[in-house]
């Protein structure tokens, strides 16, 4: 079944057959729908009608003719012949009164939505076609609301937002209706008719007053009622004001003040742990000086303790918990955390871990599988720590962070948040092992893959664990793998069961897929890392090339139309709105992923070039191969060294903009330190050499002089260069001083873009030998029989063998370096190392445990990256002349 | 069928916007999916329900376009036996969400569906250790109609769970014969 074309061609032979079968005809309709033939869908879908007159064969016919309009480049071609043929194809039934389902309601709806018909559209969910759409609740009611927006019929969508707000005060959706209904009818100066009704939906409250007098009428309700009121009402009160606000009516003040209603909401749902999100929308109502007296008030109303021997005044139960944490959780987001000082910040850690270690009590009985109650103090303590370490850098604060949170999993094992931050650290202070199985607890799967599978591969290979990057980048890539096979099997269901409006959706979901920024870098990043490890040690470059079937001349990749599925908001965050992620940097961070992915691409694609170049094919197997259409393949070296140039010098641009994200946000992408380290540069210099190599090669020896003199200069520049790479790597990367323990990740990164250029001049100088050694053999035969001297080619050979030595002696050097750090890592004293700030023993222990786990990670990525340096260096010992 | 809420205190207070599950959902649904108890299926079961039962696989998003939580379920069994039904495929609720009732007035939903489909009952499978889930149940009108052996499949070495089916009638059933208990417990193998 991976061939589905073939499918197609055996119903057709079928039906040429068995010419009345319904069995075959259906399934020549839903081979076809696997495909995506739309025409011929339409044809069969008529075929089959007329064969077995049922009605869902006629509608698969029409829908098939949507599905023509929906994939049509011409959108003219859709709206003047592939919609109003199916609207007629529709009408020709509803006329003939032979409308059976919903699903055949539905499709005509789409039909009529996608012409643009409102009008007649909205016939048709109101009038008696409409009553078959009963599956979905209130299906009618939201096509029509639709509908009266689409048409900007204001006062219906006002009557009907009311009406079905009477019915259900807590559906968002139409508060958000009715109050865009309300202004826009008071900006057209909407009168209602002397008589009559208002509207066909009834009656509309088009005024503020009458807006403000509907809201005060639900909230007057929920007010009376014994049971705890809905919180809708609640918050559309100050949804209005602010909508008030922002049109300067006074009357938003007859709603009351922003600041009292916002405390009665705490009083009434400060307990539930949604209180912050609600209100977190609102906090803006707020003036900045009054940001703490509205902490106050509301720290005045919760139940705690006296003070305790540390000062700090305790909660009693899981309510007042919780009401103290909401408090807590809303000073941060008004960004007072951050307005404090170094001393009030750690005043306020020392609190929050207080209330998260006292607030474990109440979770004594709760299973694995559930949170502790207090966990989120524990979660914004962390917070706090990470502030505190990015305004000062004092990275002691990123150890009792990790080691706070170390401890917050020990008694919360399935704390998502949790884990997710501690990814998040581990992967920034340069630790990948511990993330493995950090990640694997969180059991995500499938589509996960594509949202949050970033967290893995983001750093994985960055950070030397090539054997558990390849793998993360597998499980990704198995995932994008079958979503193709996946969706089509799901399309003709669609089709089965008249789930009509699914079929596009379906489509736009799997090309959403297909176009996922992390498919185009878990493949890229993929092929490059298998490149690193095996080409050229287990099997030659071109072999790798080949059994990965990377084609470099072409670029499959849908640059201008990716898609970000990233989830960058999947940790929680309660920081104030302008520290939150905002719409420009989550662009700059795609636009920082795609230069990144195209730097990646680039130069896997002339790794690629490097291997077709290998063995071109014979003067006599080149005739060959044209006869056979296959054409020689131009010179693509130059070219794609141009792009990986310009996508360089973009890059650089845009890193003079000094884009930030938040901590909690996406992480930058390697770009920035790649550059730095050289390496980039350094590998454009491999290719360089490559290309003159070519050059040479193309060329007659004697008119090479010149190139000659750029291929020796690019060896020694490549040395030079490479040492200097070199050089970027070397001190410590864990370090232990009065009491201190200091990490340099950049220089494991750096190390591990050694790793990767060094690999790439592997391949460039297995490329050289390649050339230069028939080129050789050719010179010494003529020298023999012409006895002259060529001196200047003389150069290029030596100066191929003095490179060779050169990179021995650097392979040595890393090495050297590589066995120092894991004796000295190895050797560190983490258990004897006595925490300068005093701290509980058991908070000590988290620290350390963490501690542990970096110096464990770090050994195991300089392991990882000295063994396959040992590997390189020996073939290099084997590559002459 | 997994239900990580902890307790069902008021019923009433969600404000919401209730609306169907979409494909593009999936992409935002972490909150909700990273609990341990809550299950992310591959595509193609997502995928089937939204093309079978879209009416059943039902979204809550908070005023701030966070999801809340979902239901996925589905109608299945014969008619003519009496056995035409609602099934709750899976219900759960971010964390932050929780407690609101949100699980209770999605079950209503699935339930009111059910109703208009002319199901008999509703049912859905419970891990017989997750009692918090089988007592919101039970608030919610649900009772064991029997207890179905080693259904869920354990990866880690740990013994396989049983479940139990839980039942409520619909108004179909007047005499309420469909949630009458089974005296034995069944194997997965005997269920449809």
């Amino acid at each position: 079944m991976h061939r589905p074309e073939l499918v197609t061609k055996l119903y057709e032979a079928a039906v040429r057959k068995v010419p009345s079968s319904e069995e075959y005809h259906s399934h020549l309709f839903m081979a076809y729908a696997r495909v995506g033939e739309y025409k011929k869908m339409q044809q069969a879908g008529m075929t089959l009608y007329k064969i077995v007159p049922k009605n869902p064969y006629y509608f698969w016919s029409v829908m098939s003719l949507v599905m023509q309009a929906i994939s049509a480049q011409d959108k003219k071609l859709s709206q003047t012949m592939f919609l109003p043929l199916a609207e007629r194809m529709v009408e020709k039934m509803v006329k003939e009164e032979k409308i059976e389902a919903e699903a055949e309601v539905q499709l005509y709806y789409m039909i009529l939505e996608r012409l643009g018909k409102y009008v007649e559209a909205l016939e048709v969910v109101r009038g008696q076609l409409g009553e078959k759409l009963t599956s979905e609740l209130q299906s009618r009611e939201n096509k029509c609301m639709s509908l009266y927006k689409q048409l900007e019929r204001w006062p219906e969508c006002n009557a009907l937002s009311c009406k079905l707000l009477l019915k259900n005060p807590d559906d968002w959706q139409f508060y958000m209706s009715y109050f865009d209904s309300l202004f826009h009818l008071i900006d057209q100066g909407w009168e209602p008719p002397s008589e009559g009704e208002h509207c066909s939906e009834g009656e509309v409250r088009s005024s503020v007053a009458q807006a403000i007098a509907f809201v005060e009428e639900r909230l007057a309700v929920e007010e009376a009622k014994e049971t705890r009121p809905l919180r809708g009402p609640f918050l559309a009160r100050l949804e209005l004001i602010r909508r008030l606000r922002a049109r300067g009516c006074p009357e938003e003040q007859e709603l009351g003040e922003p600041l009292e209603l916002m405390f009665q909401y705490f009083i009434k749902f400060g307990d539930k742990p949604c209180c912050i999100s609600d209100l977190k929308i609102y906090l803006d109502l707020l003036t900045t000086d009054h940001h703490v007296q509205f902490i106050n008030r509301l720290m005045e109303t919760v139940p705690l303790s006296e003070p305790q021997d540390d000062g700090v005044a305790l909660p009693g139960d899981t309510r007042a918990l919780q009401r103290h944490l909401c408090v807590a959780q809303l000073s941060r987001a008004l960004g007072l955390h951050h307005a404090l000082d170094t001393t009030g910040k750690l005043d306020l850690i020392r609190q929050l871990k207080s209330h998260y270690r006292h607030g474990l009590q109440f979770g004594k009985s709760c299973l694995k599988t559930e949170l502790q109650f207090s966990d989120m103090y524990c979660l914004l303590a962390s917070h706090v720590y990470i502030d505190l370490w990015a305004e000062t850098g004092d990275e002691t604060m990123l150890w009792q962070c990790l080691g706070l949170l170390e401890e917050g999993l020990s008694h919360s094992s399935s704390n998502a948040q949790f884990k997710l931050l501690l990814i998040l650290l581990f992967c920034r202070m340069g630790a990948f092992e511990p993330v493995v199985d950090l990640y694997s607890s969180l059991d995500a799967k499938h589509v996960q893959h594509d949202t949050i599978g970033f967290l893995l591969t983001r750093y994985a290979e960055s950070l030397g664990q090539f054997a558990a990057a390849s793998q993360s980048c597998n499980f990704s890539l198995r995932f994008f793998h079958s979503n193709q096979k996946d969706t089509s099997e799901y399309i003709i269901q669609a089709y089965k069961y008249g789930a009509f409006e699914k079929i596009p959706e379906f489509i736009a979901f799997r090309s959403r897929l297909n176009r996922s920024l992390h498919f185009a870098q878990v493949r890229t990043e993929r092929m490059l890392l298998d490149l690193f490890l095996e080409a050229d040690l287990s099997s030659s470059l071109e072999d790798n090339v080949k059994s990965m079937g990377l084609c470099p001349e072409e670029d499959d990749i849908p640059w201008t139309d990716m898609r970000d599925n990233r989830d960058l908001t999947v940790l929680t965050s309660w920081d104030p709105a302008d520290r939150q992620l905002s719409e420009e940097q989550r662009s700059f961070s795609l636009q920082e992923e795609l230069l990144w992915l195209k730097v990646r691409f680039l130069t896997l694609r002339l790794v690629g070039t490097l291997a077709v170049l290998s063995h071109p094919p014979t003067p006599r197997n080149a005739e060959k191969a044209a006869e056979n259409g296959v054409v020689a393949k131009p010179d693509i070296l130059r070219p794609l060294l141009d792009q990986l140039n310009t996508t360089l010098q973009n890059g650089a641009q845009f890193l003079e903009r000094g884009v930030q994200y938040p901590f909690l946000g996406p992480s930058p992408t390697r770009l920035a330190h790649a550059l730095a380290s050289g390496s980039c540069h350094c590998q454009v210099l491999a290719f360089q050499l490559a290309a003159y190599v070519q050059e040479l090669d193309a060329a007659a020896l004697e008119e090479t002089t010149e190139v000659q003199t750029q291929i020796s200069n690019s060896f020694k520049s490549l040395l030079i260069q490479l040492k200097e790479i070199l050089n970027k790597c070397k001190g410590d990367l864990l370090e232990v001083k009065e009491g201190q323990c200091k990490t340099q990740p950049t220089l494991l990164e750096n190390l591990v873009f050694f790793v990767e250029t060094v690999c790439v001049v592997h391949w460039v100088s297995c490329f050289c030998a390649g050339v230069l050694r028939p080129l050789k053999a050719s010179l010494q035969k003529r020298k023999k029989k012409k006895k002259e001297p060529i001196s200047a080619t003389m150069v290029v050979f030596s100066g191929f063998q003095e490179f060779t030595a050169g990179l021995q002696s650097l392979f040595s050097e890393v090495l050297d370096h590589i066995k120092g750090q894991e004796t000295s890592l190895t050797a560190l004293k983490l258990g004897e190392l006595t925490l300068e700030e005093v701290m509980p023993a058991g908070e000590e222990a988290f620290v350390k445990l963490a501690m542990d786990k970096l110096r464990s990670s770090y050994l195991r990525s300089l392991q990882e990256l000295g063994d396959l340096l040992k590997k390189r260096a020996d073939v290099l010992k084997s590559l002459k002349i | 069928m997994r239900v990580p809420l902890p307790f069902l205190h008021e019923c009433t207070v969600k404000m919401t916007t209730l609306r169907a599950f979409t494909c593009d959902d999936l992409f935002k649904f972490n909150n909700i999916n990273l609990d341990p108890l809550t299950e992310t299926y591959g595509i193609p079961f997502y995928l089937q329900y939204l093309a079978h039962w879209p009416e059943y696989f039902i979204v809550a998003e908070a005023p701030g376009g966070e999801l809340m939580g979902y239901i996925m379920g589905k109608a299945e069994g014969s008619v003519a036996r009496e056995e035409w039904h609602g099934h709750v495929t899976a219900l759960s609720v971010a964390p932050e969400f929780r407690r609101l009732g949100l699980a209770a007035k999605l079950m209503e939903l699935l339930e009111e569906i059910s109703e208009r489909k002319g199901g008999f009952f509703v049912d859905l499978f419970v891990r017989v250790s997750n009692q918090v889930a089988v007592n919101m149940y039970k608030q919610l009108g649900y009772s064991v109609y029997r207890t179905v052996i080693e259904y869920y499949s354990a990866s880690n070495g740990e013994p396989d769970e049983d479940a139990y089916d839980m039942r409520k009638a619909l108004s179909r059933d007047t005499e309420k014969k469909s949630i009458i208990p089974l005296p034995h417990p069944v194997r997965p193998e005997d269920i449809e």
